[in-house]
């Protein structure tokens, strides 16, 4: 036992070790975080289903690059009303007003508008109206839109139901007949006559938040009101819930990709798997190497001459073209996480093997072993009992440096596109952001991040790895 | 004679990795069926141009299906379709040698030949121009650095040398690549973004040369810096080792200067064991070559494997992995013969 305290007290007395630690409890906790909050199936259901990312914004950098730019962006803004702002009965109709109102001062437009409707309760056969304002700080004020809710189907009895399953979602600043309202605003205050058709390919956004200017349109600042007013044809009429988006310039913490998902969601998905890609695959690994090295080296004879054999020639085989064939192949029909996992193993243990195998034969020749043998202890016994605890140290090192081998190599194929569809990786932003040329771009957020934290990941394991080395062979500790 | 001997018994075991990787590819092929559907696909298209044919011959339209039905059979057993996946083991190896797999469906060569075997042909001299240089400018500076740091162990040289081999070691390849892109060719505009010549080439010898290092520089830097860290990781160990063996301190004892017994009695003596750890890590750049490539779209084999994951071309990727196996297995031999060079102990 002492000789296991030494050596972890000689493993914890490097800054090296102390560092890869807690870098290793950082990676471990936000993981235990993930697992615990994160549905089991986020990949399918959340990340990779555009609809549930659609109120975001697109592409847009993190918030804190407001810090570094002189350009002061807009911030992405939901508005929920679960209660609308004001109710008032007028000649029996009853009004539901929405109102959302605020200043806006800053270097860029928004990069869009939108407003869904949830649960719209009402009994009346005529549906509700819904109509959409914009007060601008010029006093101008428009009506963006006017749009009725689905009326009763034939032989539908009250009430009514709308937008239950899914909401009702428009978004203001893509729809036609915004075009024709602003056009028409443009002409009324300005005198410009400029067709609805221009006013889309404009931009919406900027010929509701802007004034002209020269050739184009520049930002109006001040305080802006969105009004969104539910008119009903029956006291019943209720809308669950209505929420206004004022799309944002930046977003979150890791800003959004073209699809407008949060990255740093997808990003803290991440964590988990990558351990559990780095610590299964390396494990087992382990695990194999060791019974083989260990028999191997004890029995000899055509047993350890066909293992050698095996693991020379595995050794043998570049590991990314056999990654890349065998997931390609397989992995329509098998996750390919799992493929991914598998091959790693198959392919790595023989490295393992023809090491341990040197030491078991060292260990061999040793007296207790031999006292072992001549009272008679079975192989088996022998092997695990006496010659795997000699060994086991060493085995122990290797496991930790093979953890970032299989972060990487899963990193390396999610990048070739062969990364598991049903769950992102760090490997498979990167590989998104670099496809949809995010380097060519300057997409920054999208592309460093996932890298940095494949980086973090790995340096964990290299930094332990590089702690225990002094531990396990003792040669480089004489040298300090 | 011994030398010789320790060559082939080399030489054989590489060979049996081909064949073993060989045969592995083949078997999931059949298992999996994808074997057949290659193969029916080149039958199909032979059998199209025959229909052509026969169609000017035959009118009439119960004879001309029973002939061209005839003829499928026929093309059908040319191609052993009919016979189970393990029976056509021999056959799809020797296929595979010989990239003999078939068109490809849209993946098209410089000279526009959609044969896997040409596109495979053209793009090799291109992987093998840029991972040569990549290890060789590793090697020189991996085995520099490393003897020096390793004669001051413990200094600030080496610690800065310690941490630099972890962080290279961590970094992946692509990422430090697109790292490049984003500060040489995006941000600075220095360097290209990727690719091998401008468009169009330069005509002139010594233009066209220069042009070809200006886009190399950002990938072979990136390889480099993925590999060197290795290099100087392992020649530090290996020289600390040996310096501190007895016969060092011997040569020391004896009044020899410095610099004789860095050369002669540590250097030479672990220049063998170097090379070992240095063999084991070719598989590393030939998997850290295919992820740079893709980064720079150099015009080498493992943008193309990129390119073939995409658009599902299944015989290029088999192609692809076989041809990188015989890459790796061959540098890897000319390794061996170094490695007997340097160690007289392993000739006889």
């Amino acid at each position: 036992m002492s000789v296991g305290r030494d050596a972890l007290r000689e493993f914890w007395a490097s800054k090296v070790s102390k560092m890869g630690v807690a870098l290793l409890v950082l990676l471990v906790v936000v993981s235990v975080y993930v697992v615990l909050t994160y549905p089991l199936d986020f990949g399918l259901r959340y990340w990779n289903n555009p609809a549930y990312w659609a109120d975001n914004p697109k592409a847009v950098p993190p918030e804190w690059w407001n810090l570094f730019t002189d350009k002061k962006l807009p911030p992405h803004v939901i508005k929920d009303f679960h209660e609308p702002s004001d109710v008032r009965d007028q000649r029996g109709r009853r009004i539901l007003e929405y109102v959302y109102s605020f200043d806006f001062q800053y270097d860029e437009f928004p990069s869009f508008l939108s407003i869904s409707l949830n649960n719209v309760t009402f009994s009346s056969r005529r549906p509700p109206r819904v109509e959409i304002f914009l007060d601008r700080p010029d006093n101008i004020s428009v009506r963006l839109l006017r749009f009725t809710v689905t009326g009763p189907r034939p032989g539908e009895e009250a009430p009514y139901f709308r937008y239950v399953e899914a909401p009702n979602r428009v978004r203001i600043t893509g729809d036609k007949n915004v075009f024709s309202a602003l056009s028409a605003m443009l002409k009324k205050y300005y005198g410009l006559s400029i067709r609805p058709s221009e006013v889309g390919e404009i931009g919406a956004e900027k010929v509701a938040f802007g004034e002209p200017s020269g050739d184009g349109f520049k930002v109006l600042r001040g305080r802006y009101v969105l009004r969104a007013v539910v008119t009903g044809y029956d006291e019943d009429v209720d809308v669950g819930m209505l929420r206004m988006v004022v799309g944002g310039r930046v977003y979150g913490f890791s800003g959004t990709d073209t699809l407008g998902r949060d990255l740093a969601v997808g990003l803290l998905f991440g964590f988990p798997i990558a351990l559990l890609i780095g610590f299964l695959t390396s494990t087992v690994t382990t695990i194999i190497g060791a019974i083989t090295g260990v028999i191997s080296g004890y029995m000899g004879g055509k047993v350890d001459t066909g293992i050698q054999r095996l693991s020379d020639i595995i050794l043998n085989i570049p590991l990314l073209p056999i990654l890349i064939f065998f997931t390609f192949v397989l992995g329509t029909e098998i996750p390919r996480l799992w493929v991914i996992i598998a091959i790693l193993i198959a392919f790595s243990w023989p490295s393992l093997t023809i090491v341990v195998r040197p030491m078991v034969l060292q260990i061999r020749e040793s007296q207790f072993v031999e006292a072992a043998v001549a009272i008679g202890a079975p192989r088996l016994w022998i092997m695990f009992r006496h010659i795997f605890p000699q060994v086991a140290p060493f085995v122990f090192a290797q496991l930790i440096f093979f953890t970032p081998s299989a972060i990487l190599a899963e990193a390396a194929l999610s990048f070739l596109g062969l990364g598991d569809p049903s769950m992102p990786t760090w490997g498979q932003i990167l590989e998104t952001g670099f496809r949809s040329g995010g380097v060519y771009i300057g997409y920054w957020w999208w592309v460093l991040p996932p890298g940095l934290l494949i980086v973090f990941a790995a340096i964990t394991f290299v930094l332990i790895a590089l702690g225990l080395e002094p531990v396990v062979n003792p040669r480089l500790r004489r040298m300090k | 004679m011994g030398v010789l001997r320790t060559i082939g018994i080399r030489a054989l075991t590489l060979i049996g990795v081909v064949i073993a990787v060989l045969l592995m590819l083949v078997i999931v092929l059949g298992v999996t069926g994808l074997s057949d559907k290659m193969l029916k696909a080149i039958a199909d298209q032979i059998l199209m141009e025959i229909r052509q044919g026969l169609a000017r011959e035959i009118k009439d339209p119960e004879a001309l299906k029973a002939a061209i039905e005839q003829q499928r059979m026929e093309i059908y057993a040319a191609f052993g379709l009919d016979k189970p996946w393990y029976a056509r083991i021999p056959d799809m190896v020797v296929r595979v040698m010989t990239f003999d797999l078939g068109y490809t469906r849209t993946i098209k060569s410089f000279t526009g030949s959609q044969r896997v075997a040409d596109i495979i042909w053209e793009r090799l001299p291109n992987t093998i121009l840029l991972v040569t240089t990549a290890i060789a400018i590793s090697a020189v500076l991996g085995l520099i650095i490393g003897v020096k740091v390793a004669t001051r162990p413990g200094s600030r040289l080496d610690r800065v040398a310690s941490y630099f081999s972890a962080i290279s070691f961590a970094l992946p390849t692509w990422w430090t690549g697109i790292i490049f892109i984003f500060v040489f060719a995006f941000y600075f505009r220095l360097f290209p973004f990727g690719g091998m010549y401008s468009a169009p080439p330069p005509e002139e010898p010594l233009a066209r040369f220069l042009d070809l290092l200006w886009h190399a520089a950002l990938p072979v830097t990136t390889l480099v810096v993925a590999l060197v860290g290795s290099w100087i990781y392992v020649t530090r160990t290996i020289v600390l080792n040996t310096a501190q063996e007895d016969f060092v301190a011997a040569a020391r004892a004896k009044g020899l200067p410095e610099s004789v017994v860095r050369r002669r009695y540590i250097i030479r003596v672990a220049a063998p064991p170097i090379l070992t750890n240095i063999v084991l890590g070719l598989a590393g750049s030939i998997g850290g070559a295919i992820i740079t490539e893709t980064v720079f779209q150099w015009p080498g084999m493992g943008s193309l494997y990129y390119q073939a994951i995409f658009s599902l071309e299944e015989n290029l990727i088999i192609a692809l992995t076989f041809i990188f196996t015989v890459v790796y297995v061959a540098a890897r031999f000319i390794l061996e013969i170094l490695y007997i060079v340097l160690d007289p102990r392993v000739r006889y």
